[in-house]
């Protein structure tokens, strides 16, 4: 919202001497948006025919949080008249709302119509630097500044540019603060892309100079309030944040921030010296178990990789809920994304918060956690393709099975040649030009990553992170660590990318079409057929685990038939290839415990830990495993889970835990788990046995 | 509640049976005919594997016609008496015109009201109806009898979607957790219990609005009814030199169960005390009767 209203002042001058739309921009000047609204509403209807009303009731709309309904009116507009550049503009301005990678044709399509728009100049400027493109920031800042040399905008984006390039920005700033001495507009907006920048306490400063010279700007208000926010600080953020909806500016992220915080009495919060963990009541007791000591152990293992203590500890917020996660993310680049980092402190959805098998909790954890220490490193000046390629790198370090994986999206990006130049790939997390890129992009960021490990070593990546930390030049950084220039990089980096997947590529349509007629044949029965081709299937892509795999599929028929050697096979090659289906997993832990292969059981329900740990089948499973491994520290944890989630079956819970506690020689606690096995279920056979073993004479206390 | 239970299970001795017809519908698909007569099959083979003298009858599609149906308890109702118990189960798609309940079969379907006539010409005066397909809400009352416990997949007619409750009351069949007491037996209410929490959750970890919400129609008598029985309890049951042992170890659970209630006006380690011998005599007393 902050992008749009640098341009308000600018678009109100466009309006014509017309008494019924110079009265409506009248309203929309005091601020006095519904009558204003209700007279453009008149003036439509009056005049179906007239472009510019539908135009500037689209801006209004735009302005007062309603980018749907300004998006119809834009769209009618150039029905109408199809060479309207204020409509296009304003379409090119609902693009960027959403980091759309069509703002920036639109824009150029608008001026191409009115070369002297000096808005869409603006906005030219400003999605440049938004990609990090300062070369093309300034050049666009330069036109605007030709075009109204007074220009607040082009102003800030050009102070915006050199300070995200940590160069001096005095002239600008002074520009600013002579010309514009009480307008905020202009900080605001180098706030915003400090922010962008994830510079937030730097940003914070810049919003607080923008309310400091205009304190009625509330767009900024609720801009302080989010980015303190996102940084932890409580209870200034609330204090902002109902400023700014008390007077009136009531956007998406200011309303459900608020909410967000209201919610945070259902959160409980657990300290340490190095971490703060806040997660929902009704899953803190489960997933404490499992969250706290990953998060120790992802510490310990970056604090030793990248030679750095933090100065403070890291707070990990967990939600249950998508949509409250979703609103730490608001106003962000990157579609769909599972975690965030704001300096030292990460939030991420919950596992469930998303379908079972879904969601790696774990990986997702590490990629967050060497965000912050990427981050620290270098003060935030690293580009993002790099501190995202390095976090997908470090999942797939801390476990070859985590990471990304090659997906059907990936693998068309590859084959139709989408993949990114290595200079130019923060456009594909910020401006996306389909809708699958920003996924591509950092997959390709971690592939990456993983070729410069491969081929210049692992410290090469650290090298790099201490590079970035002068300079935010992906140009400069590859040419200065790896010896060759960027064009030199993207041809052998495409080459390998190329050899790994040359198989795959080439049966990708293929694949495609078999894929689809078994899955067609299992919907109907036709098993034969499924099982007849699911190793050509197979083959054509091994690494596709996702929904419809023919790994299931195959292991579906086998269970019907039923044939448990065969179904095993089936899934664990499922399982190696990376499948994360939680009944899928859970049934091969079953199948492999039943034939006596218990350690490999294990093995396959200790991974699906990190993806499904709030199932209580689970829990039981991994512990009966544990207990037969005579693992008795990691079966308590089971039992222990069992318990902390509640489960109904309480009496085995209890019974287990007291059997793991017991096999580590802990009698006393193992008794009193045993009474409150036996309090719930007297006559529960096995604990009666074990009780009169643990009550006869040789036994101890 | 184990006390009735058993005092039932005495009166009961050696001649009860229970009777279980398992019937699985018409899909309309091959993967929902598939899913029917899996579960079906899946039912069938975890009843067989506790053993017992009970009667087990079970009927997939294209074979689960309406005659066939109405045959097979008319067959069973020929050897059971008053004392014997009887289980149907029903897997598959149901539907509701808003005057009739209708289990989709081969041929002509299954109306509530005909089952319930058939069940109350049935001997047995202990009933369990288990109905999972949609719209089987709308069966509960047609099905009311006195004796009868009624479950349902859905609260009404109007939840008509295909679910997947009778999933997890099969499971139940099978999993010792839905045997929370561990007294080797698992009543009607246990599997209810299990059956309708499992559901919630599937709908929940997969972000679906629930569009089935179980029903049991008498919880109480839910509770004393045995759907399956694991271990040695029936055997136990049947042999008369025994009889002593298990009345002790009756009155002993009537005293744990007392000294729960006073659980909170005693000081701990009393409570610990008085529990851990109690419990104690309780296990010595079930390892005689297990000799």
């Amino acid at each position: 919202m902050i992008r749009l209203l640098v341009f308000l002042i600018a678009g109100l001058a466009l309006a014509a001497e017309d008494p019924g739309l110079d009265r409506a921009e009248g309203l929309w000047r005091a601020h006095d948006y519904e009558s204003a609204k209700n007279v453009f509403e008149t003036l439509v209807k009056a005049h179906p025919e007239n472009a510019v009303y539908k135009v500037r009731f689209g801006r209004l709309f735009l302005e007062r949080f309603n980018p749907a309904d300004a998006a119809s009116l834009f769209s009618e507009a150039l029905a109408i008249d199809p060479r309207n550049a204020p409509a296009l503009l304003g379409l090119a301005l609902v693009a960027d709302e959403n980091f759309s990678g069509s703002a920036s044709d639109l824009a150029h399509k608008a001026m191409a119509l009115d070369p002297k728009l000096l808005e869409g100049r603006e906005l030219l400027a400003k999605l440049a630097l938004e990609d990090n493109d300062y070369k093309e920031t300034r050049a666009e800042a330069e036109l605007a500044l030709e075009l109204d040399p007074k220009s607040i905008t082009a102003e800030a984006v050009e102070a915006s540019a050199d300070l995200v390039e940590h160069k001096p920005a005095d002239e600008w700033l002074n520009r600013i603060a002579t010309g514009h001495p009480n307008d905020g507009h202009g900080y605001e907006l180098i706030g915003y892309f400090l922010q962008l920048n994830r510079r937030y306490d730097d940003g914070i400063e810049w919003f607080r100079k923008a309310v400091a010279v205009q304190p009625d700007l509330w767009s900024a208000h609720s801009q302080l309030g989010l980015n303190l926010m996102r940084l932890g600080r409580e209870p200034e953020a609330r204090k902002e944040l109902e400023l700014s909806y008390n007077n009136g500016y009531r956007n998406d992220e200011t309303v459900n921030t608020l909410r967000l915080m209201d919610s945070y009495k259902n959160f409980e919060t657990f300290r340490t010296s190095a971490t703060i963990l806040k997660l929902d009541k009704k899953e803190a007791a489960v997933l404490r178990l499992y969250m706290e000591p990953e998060m120790r152990k992802a510490i310990a293992t970056y604090q030793r990789k990248y030679e750095i203590t933090l100065p403070g500890p890291v707070q990990l917020e967990v939600y249950p809920n998508h949509d409250d996660f979703a609103v730490r993310t608001m106003g962000m680049p990157g579609i769909g994304i599972l975690g965030v980092t704001f300096q030292n402190v990460v939030a991420m959805d919950s596992p469930s918060g998303r379908p079972p098998g879904d969601f790696h909790w774990a990986a997702t954890m590490w990629h967050e956690l060497s965000h912050v220490y990427v981050l620290t490193l270098t003060n935030q000046r690293v580009p993002r393709w790099f501190t995202e390629g390095v976090a997908v790198h470090e999942e797939t370090q801390a476990s070859a099975d985590w990471g990304d994986r090659l997906t059907p999206e990936i693998v068309s990006a590859i084959k139709d040649k989408k993949l990114l130049p290595i200079a130019e790939l923060d456009r594909g997390f910020i401006h996306p030009k389909f809708p699958e890129q920003v996924i591509v992009s950092y997959w390709q960021a971690g592939r990456v990553c993983d070729f410069i490990s491969q081929q210049w070593g692992e410290k090469k990546l650290l090298d790099m992170i201490h590079a970035f930390a002068h300079t935010d030049s992906t140009v400069d950084v590859v040419k200065t660590q790896l010896g060759i220039t960027p064009e030199q990089f993207d041809e052998k980096f495409l080459a390998a990318v190329n050899a790994e997947n040359k198989s795959l590529v080439a049966h990708f349509d293929q694949w495609k079409k078999d894929i689809r007629e078994v899955n067609a044949a299992a919907a109907t029965g036709n098993w034969e057929k499924v099982v007849t081709e699911a190793p050509g299937v197979r083959d054509e892509f091994p690494n596709y685990v996702g929904d419809g795999s023919i790994y299931t599929s195959v292991a579906a028929y086998w269970r019907r038939k039923p044939d448990d050697a065969k179904e095993t096979a089936a899934l664990l090659e499922y399982s190696h290839a990376g499948g994360r289906n939680p009944d899928s997993l859970k049934r091969l832990g079953t199948l492999l415990a039943t034939q006596g292969k218990v350690k490999e059981s294990a093995e396959v329900l200790e991974r699906l830990i990190f993806i499904a740990p709030l199932d209580e089948d689970l829990h039981r499973a991994l512990g009966e495993d544990l207990l037969t491994l005579n693992d008795a520290p990691g079966a308590a944890r089971e039992y222990r889970a069992l318990i902390a989630g509640k489960s109904p079956d309480t009496a085995a819970a209890h019974f287990g835990l007291a059997r793991a506690l017991r096999l580590e020689h802990k009698d006393g606690e193992a008794k009193d788990e045993l009474l409150e096995t036996l309090e719930a279920a007297p006559n529960f056979k096995p604990a009666q046995k074990m009780l009169l073993e643990m009550t006869s004479k040789n036994s101890s206390d | 509640m184990r006390l009735l239970l058993f005092l039932f299970l005495l009166a009961e001795v050696a001649s009860a049976r229970t009777f279980y017809l398992i019937v699985s519908g018409l899909g309309g698909e091959p993967d929902y005919d598939l899913r029917f007569s899996g579960l079906a099959k899946e039912a069938d083979k975890s009843l067989r594997a506790a053993g017992g003298d009970d009667s087990i009858t079970t009927l997939t599609s294209p074979a689960s016609t309406k005659a066939a149906v109405q045959g097979a308890l008319a067959e069973m109702a020929r050897s059971a008496t008053p004392r014997d118990s009887l289980v149907v189960l029903l897997i598959g798609h149901g539907t509701f015109d808003g005057v009739d309940y209708k289990f989709n079969l081969p041929g002509p379907d299954l109306s509530a009201t005909e089952l319930a006539g058939d069940l109350t010409k049935f001997p047995a005066s202990r009933q369990l109806v288990v109905d999972t397909t949609s719209a089987s809400g709308a069966a509960l009352k047609p099905l009311e009898h006195p004796g009868r416990i009624v479950v349902t997949a859905t609260r009404d007619g109007a939840e008509t979607n295909a679910t997947v409750f009778a999933r997890f009351w099969v499971e139940a069949l099978h999993d010792n957790s839905a045997d929370t007491d561990k007294n080797e037996v698992v009543t009607a209410l246990e599997a209810f219990n299990f059956a309708q929490r499992k559901t919630a959750k599937f709908y929940e970890e997969q972000k679906r609005i629930a569009t089935e919400h179980p029903v049991l129609s008498d919880a109480a008598k839910a509770g004393q009814f045995t759907v399956i029985r694991f271990g040695s309890e029936a055997a136990a049951a049947s042999d008369p030199a025994k009889k002593q042992l298990m009345v002790r170890r009756d009155d002993l659970e009537a005293k744990i169960d007392a000294l729960k209630q006073q659980k909170n006006t005693m000081a701990p380690e009393i409570y610990k005390a008085q529990l851990t011998a109690l419990l104690v005599q309780l296990a010595e007393t079930q390892q005689e009767i297990d000799k």
